[in-house]
């Protein structure tokens, strides 16, 4: 076993509190760090913004606040099993637990390179209070059944990512009676352009929203949980295909600007799926615009790709309104994201869905903003516990 | 006889039109692919082999594609699988008789009509272990039909058997004999044997496949490779072959001056740039596009490959057409999701 942050020993008996000032100025220190590398990795900029001080103080004011006269504490031993190929999660997950006073392990893949050692580096040059190091501990290691099951026997609550296989895969190793897990299995992300929302929008802000749809998109190579696919035209059919077109136009436009380039390799790989997806029916057009474009029109909403289809591949499926995907959203659907609707009708859509799928409803441009709210979980209020007192 | 005839306007002008009528077959008897070719507004005619609709080889590793019914299967064939999908390829008896026609009548072309005492680079163990059966025994069984008096070089533990070798070559090195094996078990068990042992293998006709991935380690390089063979144990008639199982039959060899692979008459070649999908001139490398007349019973005529490639040269080698090499191999796109597949969970 490998140890990258924090001490290597025992398990001291001191504990930290909800909130603990020596966490805050931790995460503060850490933030700034996070802000000043995020030239090299935009996506540490996002983590630095998550994690400054006002951010971190509101978390813990709302956590701390008594609920129905209950004491609020850590939850005790955390362990951490991120994603092997999403560098920053490992961050939000363990911050959020630090923050709540847990003493923390976290596993970080063998896999991790570029932001994941920026930000070990990060973490190592902090000058913090001795009680860091002996609270949370960072370490990797190889296919060690022991280890895990050790860490998972030492823990109060598991908190696993990286999908249905590292869920069976960790779950195969019992927790203590009283502990429990944190899951986030596979997932599958929409977004949605109203029709009439697109038609009243000037050009400015239809680029604006393909702008925030392709940084979406793009960014972990549409493979993140958050990442949008399918792409939803709600509205008439045939103003639709109008929108379409004007959508990938810009699409390829602003990809163009970005300078994001499509490996052959990943571009064989998204004609592969775009070619299956037309040979077993479920899309009849298919268009490549260059290697960064894929688009394929689906020929309805019965059957809609729920796997991974590649880079830049983007699915369409028109209908009527909003009403008509609530019967195809599964548990497993988590981000929706929009562009051209009312408030009122993302509520209604909401309300429709009922909590049977669909966890976060957010504006184009925010897929991949994470929020201490994931997964349809208060993420601060898992990491604690609540003791009654009545006098 | 040779099928090495054709120079390029020629075999173009025949396989446009002949590749032109297959995708219409394949278009009226595999709906999968009729839909394939709708979906991307593909037209009826095409003026050369490069504009004819390519698929990528591994869609045959997803879907089921095929030209003839139930009933009309004679065979599966299936590729070796690293990730653990595999190509399935149909043949009814027809496609299945023609491969293996074609086949032989390529290597007839360096073999010679008869067929010849043949030595195999490999171990009789194979044959046994059913995991790797599929591919390695499957090749060796399939290319042994094209020689007689078989004797296996390695023994059953995959070692060199020297008195095995020793014998065949008392019985028939003295005259032509036929050498197959895959390129890395041909370097690292024959050439040593034979070199250390100063075996004569100057009458053997090498046929070998495989690559020279498991080489690198050895950097050992394609001219080095026929060098050291010549030099060290006499073996100068060395042809190297490209091929796969989703084009069966079709075989692009080495020609006898080494260095390129040739395109037999019912095949060709196309590279193309990865980035605008268009052909590449001789001496830009890219995809390796293969496109055979042979596939007519599944749509595997027009394949991309995910073999990087260069053509050297158009009707200047050793035959006629174009003559190229196999570079390497694409790497395969990973997802770098939240859900990947997590493969170090313990």
């Amino acid at each position: 076993m490998k140890h990258l942050f924090g001490d290597t020993g025992d398990w001291p008996h001191e504990r930290l509190t909800v909130g603990d000032p020596r966490v805050l100025d931790f995460l503060g220190a850490f933030s700034r760090r996070l802000l000043k590398a995020s030239r090299a990795h935009p996506e540490l900029g996002s983590l630095g913004y998550f994690l400054r001080p006002a951010e971190l103080t509101r978390t813990v004011t709302r956590l701390s606040a008594a609920v129905d006269g209950a004491l609020v504490f850590p939850r005790g031993n955390v362990f951490h099993v991120p994603p092997a190929n999403v560098d920053t999660i490992f961050v939000y997950s363990w911050a959020l637990s630090a923050l709540a006073g847990n003493a923390n392990v976290v596993r970080i893949s063998e896999r991790a390179a570029g932001a994941a050692q920026v930000i070990l580096e990060a973490l190592g040059d902090i000058d913090a209070d001795p009680a860091i190091a002996r609270t949370q501990r960072m370490v990797s290691y190889g296919r060690d059944d022991a280890v895990t099951a050790a860490l998972s026997a030492w823990c109060d609550l598991r908190v696993i990512w990286g999908g249905d296989a590292a869920v069976a895969a960790i779950r195969r190793h019992p927790l203590p009676p009283s502990a429990r897990d944190l899951t986030f299995p596979d997932r599958t992300s929409w977004a949605a352009v109203s029709v009439p929302g697109w038609q009243a929008a000037d050009p400015a802000a239809r680029r604006a929203a393909v702008v925030g749809f392709s940084n979406d998109a793009y960014w972990f190579d549409q493979a993140a949980c958050s990442s949008p696919r399918t792409v939803f035209l709600v509205g008439d059919a045939a103003a639709a295909d109008a929108v379409r077109a004007e959508f990938l136009d810009l699409l390829v436009d602003v990809v163009a600007e970005r300078g994001w380039q499509i490996e052959a390799a990943m571009a064989v790989e998204k004609r592969v799926n775009a070619l299956g997806l037309a040979a077993t029916g479920a899309a009849d057009t298919l268009t490549f615009a260059g290697n960064a474009v894929t688009a394929a029109t689906l020929t309805g909403t019965a059957v809609l790709p729920r796997r991974w289809l590649g880079a830049g591949a983007f699915p369409f499926a028109t209908v009527g309104s909003l009403a008509e995907i609530v019967p195809v959203i599964t548990r497993q659907d988590q981000t929706f994201s929009h562009f051209g609707f009312a408030a009122g009708e993302l509520a209604a859509f909401a309300a429709a869905l009922g909590g049977r799928g669909v966890d976060r409803i957010v504006p184009f441009g925010s897929a991949l903003t994470f929020s201490a709210a994931w997964d349809g979980y208060d993420l601060p209020r898992e990491f604690t516990r609540l003791t009654t007192l009545q006098v | 006889m040779t099928v090495f005839t054709l120079p390029q306007a020629e075999k173009e002008r025949l396989l446009t039109k002949q590749l032109t009528e297959l995708t219409a077959h394949h278009r009226a008897h595999c709906p999968p692919y009729a839909r394939m070719l709708a979906a991307t507004g593909t037209p009826e005619t095409f003026g050369s082999v490069a504009d004819l609709p390519w698929l990528p080889v591994r869609l045959f590793k997803q879907h089921e594609l095929k030209s003839i019914g139930d009933d009309e299967v004679f065979k599966v064939l299936t590729s070796s699988g690293t990730t653990g999908d595999v190509s399935r390829i149909h043949l009814d008896k027809a496609a299945a008789a023609t491969q293996t026609r074609q086949l032989g009548a390529t290597l007839q072309t360096v073999l010679g009509p008869q067929r010849l005492p043949m030595l195999l680079v490999d171990s009789k163990g194979i044959l046994k272990d059913r995991r790797s059966f599929s591919a390695r025994g499957a090749g060796v069984l399939g290319m042994a039909t094209f020689g007689r008096s078989h004797v296996w070089a390695l023994d059953e533990a995959g070692h060199p058997d020297l008195p095995a070798l020793r014998e065949f070559l008392a019985r028939h090195g003295g005259a032509p004999f036929l050498v197959f094996g895959f390129t890395y078990l041909v370097w690292l068990h024959l050439y040593e044997v034979a070199r250390s042992h100063g075996l004569d293998l100057s009458n053997g006709i090498l046929i070998h496949s495989g690559g020279w991935k498991k080489l690198v380690d050895q950097a050992v390089e394609p001219a080095e490779f026929r060098r050291r063979l010549a030099g060290d144990t006499g073996l100068s008639r060395v042809h190297n072959f490209y091929g796969m199982v989703e084009q069966i039959g079709t075989i692009f060899l080495e020609g006898p001056s080494g260095g390129s692979l040739y395109c037999p008459d019912f095949a060709d070649v196309v590279v193309r740039d990865p980035v605008t999908w268009r052909e590449l001139p001789p001496g830009e490398p890219g995809l390796l596009e293969v496109v055979s007349t042979l596939p007519t019973s599944y749509p595997g005529h027009v394949l991309l490959t995910e073999d990087l490639g260069v053509v050297h040269g158009v009707d200047d080698g050793d035959w006629p057409g174009k003559r190229f090499s196999v570079l390497g191999r694409l790497p395969r796109a990973e997802a770098r999701g939240c859900s990947d597949t997590y493969r170090e969970a313990a």
